[in-house]
């Protein structure tokens, strides 16, 4: 009887969790299109594009 | 997880900073010294001097190339990167606690200190990324704290709000154009100061530090509590880990306030807990003192911990802290 009543507590526990998880990931997914809506660039791409971009031009040079 | 000490500082570290690749690591300390490091075998890359009091804050530019300070002698500092060249001094009533670039750099915001005849501010210059130009004087903005001085402050997403912590536990949101106050809310204890204000990668969410032993994340645009991380020692600092969804606690408290009650001295650990699941996965030891800063590298690899003692403790994680998942992680990692 306490095995069961381990198991079921548990069972709970791994429950919540799944359920938190589930939860956030929607949050996370809504998070990125409120971004790509308003649209907001990610800076440190842009910046380490720009870096790329003038390692380009030195080898032109 | 062998840390690097990093010791060439004489008194406590008050924040450490990593640049944007997070090959160099910036550190301030009460001894008026701002130092860089490279974060990977923690060799000295140079000093910034001319400081004439503590320092309280430092920030890096999104592309590496400026170097924000501020600190006890009212002055917030910029500074070439690369050359340790001085740019401009903006002076001040009073010291300054905290400063931050907005994520394209073109701003920088400052918080200063509240003093008799003096309101708390937070006050915003517009940067020139050319680093041979001529730094304006002129605020673009300054917002006054009537109600409660702001300890931190920080730009979200795209520098749309400016989002502060304050004195008393609350956390606001401003307009980042006008300075006007969208709103304000209760999230710590009353009179339990945040201590300190991290972002996520994409800064549409932070976590929050407070002497009430809690940290607690929160959404930008609704200033709404996600997540609360209880300890039992009043906090300092908090981070968010990239890759993995943990963050990292930091605090203690100090010899000379521990209680006879208490029934451990210190507890001077790094704290590690799961992001989304609110449970404390491990500590880390070694400072002698308080933490004062945790910051990630912005990759992910490895954190450090500035602490009251003096040192930069910078970690880099190992093989077990990225295998490590819960079940139910690896559930959705295998769908």
């Amino acid at each position: 009887q306490d095995l069961s009543k381990k198991n079921t507590a548990n069972r709970q526990v791994v429950e919540q969790r799944r359920r938190l998880l589930e939860e956030w990931k929607a949050w996370r997914e809504q998070m990125a299109e409120m971004l790509e809506e308003e649209g907001i660039v990610d800076e440190k791409l842009e910046i380490a594009k720009q870096k790329d971009g003038e390692g380009e031009i030195e080898e032109i040079e | 997880m062998r840390p690097i000490l990093l010791s060439g500082h004489e008194r406590a570290l008050t924040q450490v900073k990593y640049n944007a690749d997070g090959d160099i690591i910036f550190s301030v300390s009460k001894d008026h010294v701002v130092c860089a490091w490279f974060s990977h075998n923690g060799e000295r890359l140079g000093t910034y001097h001319g400081h004439q009091g503590a320092l309280w804050t430092v920030d890096v530019s999104p592309n590496s190339e400026m170097l924000a300070t501020g600190g006890a002698d009212n002055t917030i500092r910029l500074w070439e990167v690369k050359t340790s060249k001085l740019l401009k001094t903006w002076d001040f009533a009073t010291s300054i606690k905290r400063v931050e670039f907005s994520p394209d750099g073109r701003q920088l915001l400052g918080v200063t200190e509240k003093r008799s005849g003096h309101l708390g501010s937070i006050v915003v210059y517009d940067i020139d990324l050319d680093i041979e130009a001529e730094q304006t004087s002129e605020q673009a903005l300054r917002i006054v704290c009537d109600e409660s001085k702001a300890t931190v402050a920080g730009f979200s997403y795209g520098a749309r709000y400016i989002i502060a912590g304050h004195e008393d536990g609350s956390v606001s949101q401003y307009d980042a154009k006008t300075g006007e106050l969208i709103f304000n809310t209760q999230v710590h204890e009353p009179d339990m100061m945040v201590t300190d204000l991290q972002w996520s990668p994409d800064r549409t969410y932070f976590i929050t530090a407070s002497k009430d032993k809690s940290a607690k994340l929160l959404t930008t645009n609704d200033l709404e509590v996600l997540k609360t991380y209880q300890t039992d020692t009043p906090l300092n600092s908090a981070a968010i880990t990239p890759v993995k969804d943990y963050v990292i606690l930091g605090g203690g408290q100090a010899a000379m306030d521990v209680t006879t009650t208490s029934a451990r001295q210190g507890k001077f650990e790094a704290r590690f807990y799961h992001k989304i699941f609110m449970e404390e996965i491990g500590r880390v030891r070694g400072h002698f003192g308080p933490l004062n800063y945790v910051a990630v590298h912005p990759k992910g690899t490895g954190y450090a911990s500035g602490g009251e003692d003096g040192y930069v403790r910078v970690h880099h994680f190992d093989k077990p802290y990225f295998d490590f998942m819960y079940e139910v992680e690896r559930e959705q990692a295998n769908l």
